[in-house]
């Protein structure tokens, strides 16, 4: 590492010991004997093989040339002599590096042979010759392949150099490594410094533009890396449009690395908002660290011996990492933040989010490589005591950034043991179980996959029914158990244990997450849940749409998958037999049934509802009720609800007087009158019609038996449900109108009526109605109802009277051959196709269900009722 | 009630709750890393659909059943 700053009183500068040499470049050291022609051929070695010297006669080393330069005045710095650098680019390419140190010393010295030669002209032309073999000179030293500004000289078509030194201006020029000048004083100056000019030889590079932006970031890093430092950049190739002014950048940071850290933080969300620095010089090594966390998982480590950015790291690198992990370990422990911690933290969790500058300065570095890539010099223990010691102290004193960062840590390690969690899903298991299909599959014959079919059913007694049932050519049957934990008393869990996942995952054959997952491979052409009619079922069926929408979103996209519709009901009467599948069907079956041999009347005129009107009147009551219990959620008084109804509050000009806005709205004023007259049927305490600022509109408040105001307003009557409930009501509302009378036909009557409506029914079951009607119905008095509800639980119940009515609990209350012939046979079955909008909804449902919030999860499923009323029916 | 509707078509990443497109690569995650997490908490039994037990007769079962499936869980 030539330097341009030696005792020229010293004899030879060249290396006893050429190990300090990282280049090998051993002819020409070994050639130089100190006869001046020797020390060119030195230099006609670089010319020759100059890619040996600096990397290459590319981009790279293109801009290597300037970074030999400013190296150099970088040193001038280190040692206290210089503040300020400035590079400039010129027009031509050519470069000028000028620096404010002491300037190369001019004075005459001995090179052998009784020669002598000014220093300048030794340090440009002799390769190893320079101040860094001497320590008193340079204490610290970087430069990059240890050839210096002789190689630029070298590999320059126009070398110029100029000095300020001791008053004076001396200058000499060089082309290709040989002086074209005599060293000469050129005039005095007060300056200091030296000012290197030089134009690469176009016969060597290929490339020949410097990169402005290239060159901006290693002079950044160095202004970084010497805090104060003054490092200018000025592109005189280019010329604002305004202001004519060349481009320019000024890198100077009084912050130094801790800067840089920021620098590289910038854009992104910090954990802490200083980044914590440390600093000293022990055991005459000069240690930097910065650090600072940001919220992402990638780290970001630099790692500078003597400027030089070591690539792949070295001693001070591995020191600073395994203190890192030791110390934040210590910390977490102290903290008490590892209670559910099965391992300590790893480096890689220590280090996500991380963004580090190490920063070393010594004598005499070892490196390893040609590009000094890795320190070697034995300091990864200095390194270490420190930053623990350093480290530990300010954590220590800064809890709330300790917590935040090992948190982060610990976020890392959970995420880590995820992943691992999440292979083991794919792992086969060990030798015994073969690495075939799971055990509990009950496998198809068939080998296309197109035509196989895989049951998912929840629980075992259903899979074992199932298994009975199937059509074992194509049909294949996987049961799958939602454990029930009693985790806290009075609490049940739904869920799919590692080991359900498992098997699905191998018996779908498609293998699982980014890298592993493979459409192509789906084992079945068609997944099929089958899951329990009621809310257990609706669970697992969301835990495994879920699933599959979160894991095998393709699986779906390419429509594999199915949801079964098993019967909810069964009903029977002698020989004959029905399935049903929800409740809604199973009421419109049972007020058919019932309306036969029944006649409805209804109002003070006892009106006759009949024939299709009335199947289209009860179906729609049906509807209408289903409404009314959703609205009485938030009026909590059924009775209530169904005089809104009957006040056709629909409108917004119902809740508000167009020529007056003063002026109680008819509508609302009528509501209050019929609230104040039913205040003791309805045990409320109406209050008198406000205007609701908000909306313009008047509302009407009342006070319940629970003491809870509860309000009739426009945001009421704007509500889906109650838009819905007043659109059946304008249906139906012809018939509303109490009391209801049931009348029960004779004999005769009942058959006649029943012909006419009933033409869609199946032959058996009418046959088998009809009989039981000319048997079993009696003429009997009528029955008055008073409100539709009354009137409409009253037909279903005549509707279920002679028949047996089951409602299956689960499938394994059905027997295979139920089990096939309603849900699994192809030729009657209906199946759910599963499409991703669908299922988007489904994870709107699973997150409200999985969410922290259980007030959220507790309305969520009051809500959308998400068939709870069947639980206990 | 806009609002409400919105969440039709905003989606978010289950894992970290970044806003997600159905084409992004790692949907509906909005990165592997996220992915791998969300596995590993299905792969340990993290997702579980709570209910609170209204029937008696269901809650005597459970009381027996509670010792032998907590131990289960624990594995994980």
């Amino acid at each position: 590492m030539p330097r341009w700053n030696f005792m020229a009183t010293e004899s030879t500068p060249l290396p006893s010991d050429p190990t300090q040499v990282p280049n090998p470049a051993q002819s020409p050291v070994n050639s130089y004997t100190g006869d001046n022609i020797k020390i060119l051929e030195g230099l006609e070695a670089v010319r020759l093989r100059p890619a040996m010297y600096i990397g290459s006669t590319g981009e790279m080393g293109l801009h290597h040339l300037v970074y030999e330069v400013v190296d150099n005045s970088v040193d001038e710095a280190l040692a206290g002599y210089a503040s300020k650098i400035e590079v400039t680019i010129h027009v031509d390419n050519s470069i000028t590096v000028t620096d404010d140190g002491r300037g190369i010393p001019v004075d005459m010295m001995p090179v052998g042979n009784g020669k002598m030669m000014p220093a300048v002209q030794v340090v440009l032309t002799k390769l190893h010759a320079g101040g860094k073999f001497d320590s008193s000179t340079y204490k610290v030293s970087g430069g990059l392949h240890g050839v210096g500004v002789s190689c630029v000289n070298a590999l320059s078509q126009e070398f110029n150099v100029e000095i300020w030194r001791d008053g004076h201006t001396w200058e000499m020029d060089f082309s290709c490594g040989d002086p074209v000048s005599e060293l000469r004083e050129a005039g005095t100056s007060k300056k200091r410094g030296t000012k290197v000019h030089f134009l690469p030889d176009r016969t060597i590079f290929t490339a020949t533009e410097y990169n402005y932006d290239t060159l901006a970031q290693r002079l950044r890093e160095l202004a970084f890396l010497n805090k104060g430092l003054e490092i200018t950049l000025t592109d005189e190739r280019t010329a604002d449009a305004k202001t004519g002014d060349s481009k320019r950048t000024e890198f100077k940071y009084a912050g130094g690395i801790s800067e840089f850290v920021k620098h590289l933080n910038r854009g992104k969300q910090v954990l802490h908002d200083k980044p914590i620095t440390m600093e000293a010089l022990r055991n005459n090594v000069d240690i930097e660290i910065a650090l600072q966390y940001n919220d992402s998982y990638s780290d970001t480590l630099f790692s500078f011996a003597n400027n030089i950015n070591t690539v792949d790291g070295g001693s001070h690198l591995s020191g600073f990492r395994s203190a890192l992990t030791r110390t934040i370990n210590a910390i977490g422990q102290q903290l008490g933040l590892f209670k559910d911690m099965k391992e300590s933290l790893s480096g890689d969790d220590v280090r996500e989010g991380l963004v580090a500058v190490v920063s070393v300065k010594l004598s005499q570095p070892q490196f390893e490589g040609q590009t000094k890539g890795k320190l070697n010099s034995d300091i990864a223990g200095i390194v270490q005591a420190f930053v623990n010691e350093r480290l530990g102290a300010f954590l220590e004193q800064n809890p709330p950034i300790a917590k935040r960062i090992i948190n982060k840590a610990i976020e890392a390690a959970r995420a880590r043991e995820a992943a691992r969690k999440a292979r083991d899903l794919t792992r086969r298991k060990g030798a015994l179980d073969g690495g075939g299909l799971p055990g509990k599959l009950a496998d198809c014959s068939e080998r296309n996959p197109e035509r196989c079919e895989l049951y998912l059913v929840e629980g075992e007694s259903a899979g074992g029914t199932a298994k009975q049932g199937r059509d074992r050519k194509f049909q294949a049957i996987l049961p799958l158990k939602g454990k029930i934990l009693n985790v806290e008393k009075a609490r049940y869990d739904k869920m799919l244990g590692h080991e359900e996942i498992r098997a699905m995952i191998t018996a779908l054959g498609t293998g699982i997450g980014k890298d592993d997952f493979d459409p192509a491979k789906l084992r079945y052409g068609k997944i099929i849940l089958m899951t329990d009619a009621d809310v257990d079922g609706s669970h697992i069926r969301t835990l495994l749409l879920t699933f599959f929408f979160r894991h095998m979103t393709e699986l779906i996209k390419r429509d594999n998958v199915y949801i079964a519709q098993p019967p909810l009901y069964k009903i029977k009467k002698g020989r004959f037999e029905q399935y049903i599948k929800d409740d809604r069907e199973f009421v419109k079956v049972m007020v058919k049934r019932a309306s036969e041999g029944t006649t409805i009347r209804h109002g003070e005129n006892a009106q006759k509802i009949e024939g299709a009107d009335r199947t289209r009147f009860m179906s729609t009551l049906s509807e209408y009720l289903g409404f009314v219990e959703k609205v009485n959620k938030r009026i909590r008084n059924e009775g209530l609800v169904e005089l809104l109804a009957r006040a056709e509050l629909t409108h917004r000009a119902d809740f508000s007087s167009a020529a007056d806005e003063d002026a109680i709205p008819t509508k609302i004023a009528a509501l209050h009158a019929q609230l104040e007259q039913s205040a003791e049927k309805f045990q409320i305490k109406p209050a008198t019609p406000v205007r609701d600022e908000e909306h313009r509109t008047w509302s009407v408040c009342f006070t319940d038996s629970q003491a809870a105001t509860r309000c009739i307003d426009w945001t009421l009557a704007s509500s889906p449900e109650f838009r819905q409930m007043m659109a059946k009501y304008s249906l139906i509302k012809e018939y509303m109108e109490p009391p209801f009378l049931i009348e029960f036909a004779g004999k005769g009557g009942a058959a006649q009526e029943t012909s006419a409506e009933d033409e869609e029914a199946e032959g058996e079951e009418a046959k088998a109605e009809t009989k039981a009607a000319r048997t079993s119905r009696i003429v009997r008095d009528p029955v008055e109802k008073q409100t539709a509800r009354e009137l409409f639980e009253y037909i279903v119940e005549q509707g279920k009277k002679d028949y047996q009515v089951q409602r299956y609990k689960g499938l394994g209350e059905m027997t295979s051959t139920q089990l096939w012939e309603t849900t699994m046979d192809p030729e009657k079955r209906t199946l759910l196709q599963v499409k991703l909008e669908d299922i988007a909804e489904t994870e709107t449902i699973f997150t409200t269900l999985m969410g922290e919030d259980v007030e959220a999860r507790r309305k969520f499923i009051e809500d959308n009722a998400l068939d709870v009323k069947n639980l206990d029916i | 009630m806009p609002a409400k509707k919105k969440s039709d078509k905003i989606l978010r990443c289950p894992s970290c709750g970044m806003l997600v497109q159905p084409k992004d690569e790692d949907f509906p995650f909005c990165s592997d890393r996220c992915r791998k997490i969300d596995l590993g908490k299905w792969a340990t039994g993290v997702y579980k659909i709570s209910s609170p037990v209204l029937d008696p007769d269901v809650l005597e079962d459970l009381d027996g059943l509670g010792s032998g499936t907590r131990r289960d869980s624990d594995e994980y």
